[in-house]
């Protein structure tokens, strides 16, 4: 199972995770969407050859899963895990999928590229990130050969991915900055340096549970170490504002918003995801400013992730909108 | 701001009509924006977009009638979808594609990791059956006769394949 959101960073609370994402593509092969039956399954198994059952030091042995063998409410788990993404469990088509034990390295095989992998820590480490997400390319090197152009870089099916193909982001919870409406000129300003925010669940600049995305755009013309570089800088400028806005705030009036959470969520007899993510993201913030002294820290972010819809089910077995929100208080009020 | 529909969720899209100059203003939420047809600005993909730019590109240059020798794409079929068909057509169309690459990206010159190698799919097959060899050869050296046995079955598989 995930680790990433079992880990909480002392020194940036803020930073929930990192991830690097590399899009690669092999050699004089149609990408997927134009690739024949044949041709996607002969990639599936040349891949599967080299990655089934090798070994990478920092993150164990792997394991190769056709997409038709998984469980529909299986995938839609993993994607609320963030292992793999929404796209991918709607594509049609034999597609394959890499993952390591604890799901920390993620490998979707025939998504929009060939091949995406994907590294997921817990808190801010987006260089460790890069390093497994490296020896994980170069595991596939020794049997395939990528699509490489000396001026264009890797050769990727969108465009917009061309050069390095890497996509490094951080999750940073930013519920002060978010109250404050200072995520709308947070997005304006990053974007002019070449990196985006995004809200993490919902639609549009709509954000649950105050939780963002952070990430590079510019893929050419700037090295991985650059990117990442950047993206560093930035996210611990990002937080330390979300750091001092928080000490700024009227404690008696914090403390009271997160007990209030903290209560609804011990004696709910129904909650929905939307309510679940709105309270959980108060309480985190209780326990990071002190208010709240959990023995586990991640406990919210374990919570937030493990009683979505798809979650919930793949646990306890398909239920109606209604007996989900009477199953999520369940499992709240036990876990707390 | 609350949606001038709903009154329930907070407004996203924000429309001002100009009839007889008469100024109107809406503020809608996404779901009700969608329900007045104002959803599409949301459709606008970035494939959509895509397309646009290397349509434009077409204007200045002969259109090309190749087709990429791997995937069977035209420029015409790349610049219709704003995708690119394979690794391929990034040097067949490359006089077609750099004008909208150099807009999208300002920097067109890759400066990340590289590699150095270059065989197609059917080399790759052939390499690896080398290396899963000389695997085998130091399994059996080694005595290693479980993992020379799996060895052997990985190998029968490509090679199976290869002849098909």
């Amino acid at each position: 199972m995930s680790s990433w959101y079992k880990t909480v960073s002392p020194d940036q609370p803020s930073v929930v995770s990192s991830r690097i994402r590399l899009a690669r593509n092999i050699k004089a092969v149609p990408f997927p969407k134009r690739m024949s039956e044949t041709q996607k399954c002969d990639m599936l198994s040349l891949v599967k050859g080299i990655l089934d059952g090798a070994t990478l030091d920092a993150v164990g042995t792997l394991k190769y899963f056709d997409i038709a063998d998984i469980p529909e409410e299986e995938l839609y788990a993993m994607v609320e895990r963030h292992i793999i993404s929404p796209d991918f469990v709607k594509k049609e088509g034999p597609r394959g999928l890499v993952i390591s034990e604890d799901e920390t390295l993620s490998i979707m095989l025939l998504e929009e590229d060939h091949i995406r992998i994907q590294v997921l820590l817990g808190g801010l480490a987006l260089e460790k990130a890069y390093e497994i997400a490296s020896a994980a390319e170069e595991l596939l090197a020794k049997g395939v050969t990528f699509a490489f152009d000396e001026q264009l870089g890797y050769l990727t099916e969108c465009p917009t991915n061309l050069g390095t193909g890497l996509r490094a982001s951080v999750m940073l919870h930013l519920p002060v900055l978010e109250s404050s409406k200072m995520v709308a000129g947070l997005a304006d300003s990053v974007s002019k340096i070449g990196l985006t925010v995004r809200g993490m669940y919902g639609e549009g600049s709509r954000s649950r549970a105050a939780l963002y995305q952070l990430s590079n755009q510019v893929t050419l013309g700037i090295s991985e170490k650059a990117a990442i570089e950047n993206l560093n800088a930035i996210t611990t400028q990002i937080t330390k504002r979300e750091e001092s806005g928080r000490n700024e705030l009227d404690r008696s009036a914090l403390e009271d918003a997160v007990y209030r959470a903290l209560g609804t969520l011990k004696y709910a007899r129904r909650i929905s995801s939307d309510e679940m993510m709105n309270l959980i993201s108060r309480v985190k913030l209780g326990v990071i400013s002190g208010i709240l002294d959990m023995v586990d820290p991640a406990l919210p972010m374990t919570l937030l992730i493990e009683t979505q819809p798809a979650s919930l089910q793949r646990t306890a077995g398909r239920m109606t909108a209604d007996d989900r929100d009477i199953c999520r208080a369940s499992v709240i009020r036990e876990r707390l | 701001m609350m949606c001038d529909k709903c009154g329930k969720n907070p407004a996203t899209t924000h429309v001002k009509t100009v009839v007889n100059g008469v100024v109107k203003e809406t503020n809608l939420c996404p779901h009700c924006a969608a329900k007045e047809g104002y959803g599409s600005f949301g459709k606008m993909s970035l494939a959509n977009m895509l397309a646009s730019m290397f349509g434009d590109s077409t204007q200045n240059v002969n259109i090309t009638k190749e087709r990429c020798k791997c995937c069977k794409s035209s420029f015409a079929d790349i610049a219709q979808s704003g995708r690119v068909g394979c690794s391929e057509c990034y040097e067949t169309f490359k006089k077609e594609l750099m004008p909208s690459l150099n807009r999208l990206h300002g920097k067109v010159q890759h400066v990340g990791k590289g590699i150095t190698k270059s065989l197609s799919l059917q080399d790759q097959t052939k390499d690896r059956l080398k290396k899963l060899k000389e695997e085998l050869k130091t399994a059996v050296d080694s005595e290693e006769y479980e993992k020379a046995a799996q060895l052997r079955d990985e190998i029968k598989e490509l090679e199976r394949k290869e002849d098909n």
